[in-house]
């Protein structure tokens, strides 16, 4: 069997297995819902522990992608179940795998439907995933809405007072995007077929074939439906990363979400967001990218900065999280359209680090959101007194989220605003400059939020007896706190998987020339 | 006319004279035995549509071709389609029983009517002449018009007979009326005969044709409920007892589809000059009709607040979508379409049905308020057969229009803003099909829910459509493949066929 496959799959096996659990007597509701807890954490802790198989094997000296499974699937239309790992996916997969268990520990207070709500937990990680290790169109559309479903469920049962205000809009959003996204599919196989008399929804074989034409001259898509295309890919996925300004669904949903939803939201199904920008729109249409690249990097700057100062002001400390991520995003992106190694390699980075960085940030807000049933930051104030071990932790989350230096976030933020500063993209320069202004707003709005919750007398009543971190939350906050160390101390252990990969896609939209050379081209044009 | 030049193979007409044996038996025995042959009843359906299923699948041995002097044809729409109707007829037979005892219902006519319905839709599906086109049609829609009154006591189901009865018949005119104006023209009623007419120029007042053909189309608009012919759909819909809503939102629409696909794809897709005006007038009508039908049932669909109606407007809404198969003629797409689309209908009807308890009561959208893990069989089973309707993989409700986009997409080059239009119409289903799922699951429950109970047979109904919904959205390739054929004859005026692609 193929690791790859196994690893997708396991959760989904899970699920079934705890489907059919529930047949058996439920006197005992406690100890069953501790069952329940266990299995799910035993089966996600297994599923990582074969993705690490996955990262043992993996080759970092190979472009291409690796631990292959191609089986044919539905023959009358070419689509295949095709399979594998590159270095675009490889740690993407490796974060789900990991946040996955933590995310399960911080679900531990659930108490409604715990069943159910484990199940949808196994679903979505499948369909995530499937997501990354997909390198067939039609099997990455699938697994694209798949995740939908249940976390749907999982913000529209188990989520806040406006739940369902919540869940509808991320719903909509998102299949808006999407939907448009299969007709840009169906487009892209009728020409690849058409011009190449293969018809296949490979993933691979047309980005091949694309590139292959830009060589020969005989484009595979026409020049004139090609910005079609690229709009209807760029919007299912500005639409995930949150892009300004399709994000307006964010931080609802962040807000409504429990605990795990928001680790998971932030922490993976962003990303698929940047992740397909990075799969589709750059190998696919190289001469439209170029030219969007100044308008994208316009939305990015103004999400990261936008993001930022609505951060700033926002009283609720998950919405101000879910803001943080809008404007992290905005450098994520920002780094992708430079078409620059640095910023390429920056942006994966940077999802990286804001996977495990924010996903601690919502643990960490999740945790005294337990104790106190508020979010305000105003309810708070003082609580590194009773809190101590918990104020240490979080304190190094927030730095890392911020960019501090020999932490993760520093590592992805440097490597993009260098990246963008030599990008051969008309005003770079510009961009990156106002870029760097989000570092420091960062700063700004995660150092005063410290302040006020965790520093000063401690002004209400409750908050002098509160408990610090128990056994379970340190075992959910410590690997993600160490890996944000290690992130930011050994960065060459996590960047020479993507190199190679980068590399590739980089050449995909600049073709293979000097950079320089190729920038005079764009101004030609 | 000597004999042997008919046709005359009984085997070609197997599963009507089976399903009509069938309906008179069960009349027989509804008259001997005492009150109370329920279980009698259905297990003679059963056997009958089993039966009738067998006799299908043998079809294929019969051969292909025309028999009974073109009366009757048998190629893969048939096939397929008579497939369609016969697993509709199962399901909601096997929800009949559970749905007579509860109501109290008089349980023979109810078969006999099923079986009756079925033969008349089994006809249309293989009808190669317009007579039989009309035969078919009558026979199924007289049936149905009984069904939709069969709870006589409820008033609401008089005026959904009544309505259904009075339009159906207008509609039946309009198809008539057209029919006699193709004969007038073309001098054949032979769907063959009238392609023959118009390809080598026979036709001798084009006129009378073109009108003819307008006429049919307008009586089979009605039929199958596309706008702006589709307004009796919601009042009948919703008036009918929802397992008789389930039934004639199906499978009647499908066979009356391939009735349509018949007459259309290949009757009026004729060559010569006349033929491609005529084809290129009917593709440009329909276009124009799917794309109406497509937004005003899902516009509309959007503000009903009864499940019922909400379905009805939805199935409005389907009809467009596979209209958008059937300009491109190409019947595979159109018929995977109809197939999976009453798979799902049939069994959100059948969840509706449970939930509404005797007489209809509780179809308002407000009185699902958290059920969701309430009844967790029921809830789940119905948000998956939404999703499905609502087109999210991996459910056969999104392989389906997968299909249908890609042969559209494909096949009418100049049409591609009617994949648009159908891609915009799906995003607008989402918000009212998830609807629903948010009051059953996000809501609190609403006071004085009694928890329905399941019979056997309403359970293997449900799981059967359940099986179906994902078998067919996880693995189409076996039954698109038996469709192919059709597909595969559509195919030759694109590059590449099918069978290359598969064998790559």
């Amino acid at each position: 069997m193929n690791l790859i496959t196994i690893t997708t799959f396991l959760p989904l096996i899970g699920a079934i297995l705890l489907v059919l659990l529930s047949l058996r007597g439920s006197e005992n509701q406690k100890a069953a819902n501790n069952l329940y807890r266990y299995a799910t954490l035993a089966i996600t802790l297994v599923t990582f522990v074969v993705s690490l198989l996955i990262l043992a094997k993996f080759d970092n000296g190979n472009k291409l992608a690796q631990l292959v499974q191609r089986t044919p699937w539905i023959g009358s239309l070419g689509v295949y179940y095709h399979v594998g790992v590159d270095g675009l996916s490889i740690w993407l997969i490796l974060l789900t795998t990991f946040l996955m268990p933590i995310s399960v520990l911080a679900s531990w207070h659930v108490t409604k439907r715990v069943r159910e709500y484990m199940i949808f937990m196994l679903v979505l990680e499948t369909g995530m995933i499937g997501v990354f290790a997909s390198l067939d169109m039609f099997l990455f559309y699938i697994f694209f809405e798949i995740t939908l479903i249940p976390m749907y469920f999982l913000i529209g049962v188990w989520g806040g007072e406006r739940r369902i205000y919540a869940a509808i809009k991320f719903f909509v959003y998102t299949v808006v995007g999407s939907l448009l996204m299969l007709v840009a599919i169906i487009a892209i196989y009728f020409y690849n077929g058409k011009a190449t008399g293969s018809y296949s929804f490979d993933i691979v074989e047309i980005t091949n074939n694309i590139q292959a034409g830009y060589q020969t001259g005989k484009l595979v898509i026409p020049g004139s439906v090609q910005t079609w295309l690229w709009l209807a890919f760029a919007l299912a996925f500005f639409i995930k990363v949150p892009l300004f300004p399709f994000h307006t669904w964010l931080p609802d949903a962040h807000v409504e979400a429990p605990t795990a939803g928001s680790i998971i939201l932030a922490g993976v199904l962003l990303k698929m967001g940047t992740y397909g920008l990075m799969r589709f729109n750059l190998p696919f249409f190289p001469e439209v990218s170029q030219k969007a690249a100044p308008w994208v990097m316009t939305l990015a700057v103004i999400g990261i900065i936008y993001g930022a100062l609505v951060a700033m002001v926002q009283p609720d400390m998950k919405k101000l999280v879910a803001y943080s991520s809008v404007s992290h995003l905005g450098f994520v992106v920002l780094g992708i359209f430079a078409f620059t190694d640095q910023g390429m390699q920056g942006a994966l980075y940077q999802m990286l680090a804001h996977g495990i960085s924010t996903g601690a940030l919502f643990l960490g807000v999740g945790i005294v959101y337990d104790r106190r049933h508020t979010r305000q930051i105003a309810d708070f104030g003082g609580i590194a007194t009773p809190m101590p071990q918990y104020t240490t932790l979080f304190l190094i989350v927030a730095l890392s989220s911020l960019g501090l230096p020999l932490l993760n976030g520093f590592i992805g933020e440097f490597l993009i605003l260098l990246g963008t500063f030599t990008s051969p993209v008309p005003h770079a320069k510009l961009f990156a400059v106002l870029a760097a202004l989000g570092v420091i707003l960062s700063a700004v709005y995660l150092l005063w939020m410290i302040q006020r919750v965790f520093f000063g007398e401690i002004t209400k009543k409750e908050n002098e007896e509160l408990k610090d971190m128990d056994g379970r939350e340190v075992l959910a906050m410590v690997p993600l706190v160490v890996l944000a160390i290690v992130m930011g101390v050994r960065p060459m252990v996590f960047l020479r998987g993507s190199e190679k990969a980068v590399t590739q896609v980089k050449e995909y939209v600049m073709g293979k020339p000097a950079p320089a050379k190729v920038a005079e081209n764009h101004q030609e044009r | 006319m000597q004999l042997n030049s008919l046709n005359l193979n009984y085997w070609a007409i197997a599963p009507e004279v089976i399903t009509s044996v069938a309906a008179v038996l069960i009349m027989l025995v509804d008259a001997f035995s005492k009150k109370g042959a329920r279980k009698v009843n259905a297990g003679i359906t059963l056997v009958g549509l089993l039966l009738a299923v067998v006799a299908v699948a043998g079809l294929n041995s019969v051969g292909q071709g025309s028999y009974f002097s073109g009366m009757v044809v048998v190629d893969p729409i048939r096939v397929f389609f008579s497939v369609t109707i016969l697993i509709v007829s199962i399901v909601v037979t096997l929800l009949a029983s559970q749905f007579l005892r509860d109501e109290a219902l008089p349980p023979g006519e109810f078969f006999a009517l099923i079986l009756f319905a079925t033969a008349g839709m089994l006809l249309l599906a293989g009808a190669g002449d317009l007579v039989t086109v009309f035969l078919g049609l009558e026979i199924a829609s007289i049936t149905t018009y009984v069904m939709a009154g069969y709870r006589r006591y409820d008033a609401r189901a008089s005026e959904s007979s009544l309505k259904y009865f009075l339009l159906g018949s207008f509609a039946t005119a309009f198809l008539l009326y057209g029919m006699a104006l193709v004969y007038g023209a073309t001098r054949t009623t032979t769907i063959a005969g009238i392609n023959q007419a118009i390809s080598e120029g026979k036709v001798e007042f084009p006129a009378l044709l073109m009108v003819g053909a307008a006429l049919m189309l307008v009586g089979f608009g009605f039929k199958i409920a596309s706008a702006p012919f589709h307004l009796w759909t919601p009042d009948v819909y919703e008036g009918a007892p929802t397992i008789v809503t389930g039934f004639m939102g199906t499978a009647p629409k499908a066979a009356v589809f391939a009735a349509f696909l018949h007459v259309f794809t290949q009757g009026f897709n004729a060559g010569g000059p006349l033929g491609d005006q005529l084809h290129h007038v009917w593709v440009t009508a329909i276009a124009i009709i799917a794309a109406l039908t497509m937004t005003v049932g899902n516009v509309v669909a959007l503000s009903q607040k009864n499940i019922k109606r909400m379905l009805a407007y939805s199935s409005i809404a389907h009809a467009g979508y596979a209209l958008v198969g059937f300009i491109t003629s190409d019947a595979a797409p159109v018929a995977f379409y109809m197939l999976v689309y009453s798979i799902m209908s049939v069994g959100a009807f059948a969840v509706v049905q449970l939930l509404a308890r005797a007489g209809d009561q509780k179809t308002e959208t407000a009185d699902y308020a958290g059920i969701g893990f309430e009844t967790p069989a029921l809830s789940f089973a119905l948000a998956i057969f939404l999703f499905s309707l609502a087109g999210i993989p991996p459910t056969a409700g999104f392989m389906s229009k997968f299909f249908i986009f890609k042969s559209a997409w494909d096949l009418a080059p100049n049409l591609h803003w009617l994949v648009v239009v159908a891609v915009i119409n799906s995003i607008i289903s989402v918000y009212y099909y998830l609807y629903p799922i948010v009051v059953m699951f996000f809501r609190p429950l609403a006071p004085g829910f009694v928890k329905p109970r399941i019979s056997t047979m309403t359970a293997v109904a449900l799981i059967l459509t359940l099986i179906g919904t994902f078998y067919l959205g996880i693995l189409p390739n076996r039954v698109m493949s038996a469709i192919g054929h059709s597909a595969r004859m559509a195919q030759v005026q694109v590059g590449l066929p099918y069978s290359q692609v598969a064998n790559k």
